[in-house]
């Protein structure tokens, strides 16, 4: 065919050179006669010989359609591309075959690939829309970077009676790469919602059963969807219908009939503020698993007040204190040097764990901080970090709750073939200084002051199983329990380091009726709970 | 079809079950596209227009319908809209092929039933995305439960 070459438009010039070059590899010449997988041509199977064949027809025809472009319309520009595409493809089919091509025919291809893809953009020219719509068509491709602040596409529900529309809608979704999820009814919709993992929902507002403003409420009442943005669809005479919606919480609305642009400029917004809340509600949950971290790490040590004083203020680690009345409970086995000497160190580890646990766990339920363990003895704190009204008494309720469950210790210790044990208790009430006390390297929450001496002094004058609470403490308890002395009893003590006598109360169950009840329970397995329960009551009131 | 066949999750499946038409007038791009459709593993049978499409599609069912617009005989618009009224093809996924970049001619494409578009030269990994994104939709049976 005569074709004219400076005919030909520049874009097509490297397409033409990269098939001369491809060619001029496959000739049998170009063949190096040293290489041992030489076989005919250019050491090429007949299958690779005939698709070289016919890329070079396709680019014969590409030729001859550049050279109708004057005189026909359109059909030049159908069969160029179709000879671009034929050319594209078995360069590629050809570098695809296992089996080593030589790298010169291999360079040769990739050449022709690269230089179609040029022509194919070049052939477009500059007002020709070629590229955005196969972008938006296509997402991202190797030669085309997407275009910024592109929304990533996601699941779409898409809610309307009409089938040509929910079809209209589900094709343009799909345009724009996202997965369309179509539903013909309010109740198909939300069994949509249950199944899948929906990003927008785009809602008709008029459906026969239940209708759009009806499906958006059972959505927005829904703890799991109701982050799922929602945009009513609509015709124009419903605009108060819209405005009730958005009122129940959609996040926008169409009027049809829509601009598709416009509903992908919603979709994109839509989808942009559910991938904020969800990247929020992932940012919280990394939240929440650091603070359990630090509840695990120093939970052990600290009751959850002092961890969430920690966790709420970023002052709460600092170095000092504060002036506060709080009430101390200290406990302390009696003759516990004796037993340490007489039993093997790992059983008295294991016996104080098993009494220092059980412990704990009454102190914590009273919402009482552990300060310390001093060997066998314990000092717990109720008022600070956070203060409450009923302080004194949780203390007291606490006391009782440790003495009752001191039986069920003995028992397993008795099975155990360890010795039994028994405790004292004192509580004091009174000014102390609390905050995080140490150096920068080791410093704890705790608390200091002459009320915490005295309540050392208090406890040695505890028999086994006895409570002595101060003056102090009984005058707070009465205030708290008006009918509810938890003693009747008083007795003065003379203790080190304090010059008056200190007036002490030993405190019990109000009813031992109810607590030898109690008491008989003791063998069942729910035991300990039970006598926690009476032993509450029992302090709770009249 | 493919899309009814159960349990079909892996690629390998769906590859081997799928089944596309091809229909192209241009012998060139017949050839090359249909051969590297069955090296990706798909069944495809093929018709050079459009009359030939509508014939083949209802005998052979095919889950995938990739159609050039501009054919001789029966066009790529009338065919497609054909596919789209008759119930035994009507549930077909159909990708236009076109020459046409033009966004009327998309539009167009669109209009006459098309599910999505591949412009020349086609991009071969683009298109097998798209065929796979197409072959997983039809098998959503919610997302079809209006077109009958």
């Amino acid at each position: 065919m005569p074709i004219d070459d400076a005919a030909l438009p520049p874009w097509s010039e490297p397409v033409f050179r990269a098939v001369a070059e491809v060619r001029r590899q496959a000739r049998p010449g170009a063949s190096r006669p040293s290489s041992p997988s030489s076989r005919g041509g250019a050491g090429l199977d007949a299958a690779r010989r005939g698709d070289l064949a016919r890329l070079d027809a396709a680019g014969a025809a590409l030729k001859a359609a550049l050279a109708r472009q004057d005189a026909d319309g359109a059909e030049w520009r159908h069969d160029a591309r179709n000879a671009l595409g034929a050319l594209q493809g078995y360069a590629e089919m050809l570098l695809e075959e296992p089996g080593g091509l030589r790298g010169a025919m291999r360079a040769g291809l990739e050449g022709l690939v690269a230089a179609v893809s040029e022509a194919a953009n070049a052939a477009a020219g500059p007002a020709n829309p070629l590229r955005s719509p196969a972008a938006l068509a296509s997402g991202a491709s190797p030669a085309e970077p997407p275009p910024p602040h592109r929304v990533p596409p996601g699941n779409i529900l898409a809610v309307d009676d009409n089938p040509d529309n929910r079809e209209l809608l589900g094709r343009q979704l799909a345009k724009e790469g996202h997965t369309a999820l179509l539903a013909g009814s309010g109740a198909k919709a939300l069994a949509a919602l249950e199944s899948s993992a929906v990003d927008l929902v785009l809602l008709d507002l008029l459906m026969p059963g239940m209708n759009g403003s009806a499906v958006l409420r059972r959505i927005k009442a829904n703890e799991a969807w109701r982050a799922i943005p929602v945009i009513m669809i609509s015709g124009q005479r419903d605009m108060d219908g819209i405005i009730a919606c958005i009122e129940a919480g959609a996040d926008d609305y169409l009027l049809k009939p829509f601009n598709p642009v416009l509903l992908q400029a919603r979709i994109k917004a839509g989808l942009e503020r559910k991938r904020w809340h969800d990247r929020e509600a992932e940012y919280r949950a990394q939240l929440e698993q650091r603070e359990q971290f630090i509840r695990a790490a120093f939970g052990r040590y600290v009751s959850d007040a002092v961890v969430n004083e920690v966790l709420e203020r970023p002052e709460g680690l600092k170095l000092g204190g504060d002036l506060r009345e709080v009430t101390i409970l200290m406990s302390d086995i009696r003759e516990f040097s004796g037993l340490c000497a007489q039993l093997p160190p790992e059983e008295v580890v294991r016996m104080l764990n098993a009494y220092l646990g059980a412990m704990t766990d009454i102190i914590m339920r009273h919402q009482g901080t552990i300060d310390e363990f001093i060997g066998d003895a314990i000092l717990a704190i109720f008022g600070a970090p956070v203060s409450r009204a009923d302080d004194a008494l949780r203390a007291a309720r606490c006391a009782l709750d440790m003495q009752a469950a001191m039986r069920g210790i003995n028992l397993a210790n008795q099975r155990a073939g360890l010795p039994a044990i028994r405790m004292g208790i004192g509580i004091n009430t009174g000014a102390v200084i609390a905050g995080n006390i140490g150096s920068e390297r080791r410093s704890k929450y705790g608390v200091v002051g002459h009320q915490v001496n005295l309540t050392a002094r208090i406890v040695e004058q505890a028999a086994g199983g006895e409570i002595l609470a101060s003056a102090s403490t009984m005058a707070r308890l009465r205030a708290l329990s008006p009918a509810g002395a938890l003693s009747r009893r008083r007795r003065t003590a003379r203790v080190k380091g304090i010059d008056q006598p200190v007036i002490l109360h030993p405190l019990q169950r109000r009813s031992p009726k109810r607590a030898t009840t109690a008491r008989q329970k003791t063998a069942t397995a729910t035991r300990r709970t039970r006598t926690a329960r009476a032993a509450r009551a029992a302090g709770g009131g009249p | 079809m493919g899309h009814e066949e159960p349990g079909n999750e892996s690629w390998d499946m769906r590859a081997g079950q799928l089944k596309v038409l091809l229909v192209e007038d241009n012998a060139a791009s017949r050839d090359m596209l249909s051969r590297r459709l069955r090296r990706a593993g798909y069944e495809v049978c093929t018709a050079a227009d459009g009359a030939q499409a509508l014939r083949q599609a209802r005998a052979l069912r095919p889950g995938i319908v990739l159609m050039d617009m501009s054919l001789p005989i029966k066009d790529g618009w009338t065919a497609c809209r054909e596919l789209r009224q008759a119930p035994d093809t009507a549930e077909a996924r159909i990708i236009a092929l076109t020459a046409h970049a033009m966004a009327e001619d998309l539009a167009r494409a669109m209009a006459a039933g098309c599910d999505d578009y591949a412009t020349k030269p086609v991009d071969f990994p683009e298109l097998l995305r798209k065929i796979e994104h197409w072959a997983g939709a039809a098998r959503q049976a919610p997302a079809r439960e209006g077109a009958q």
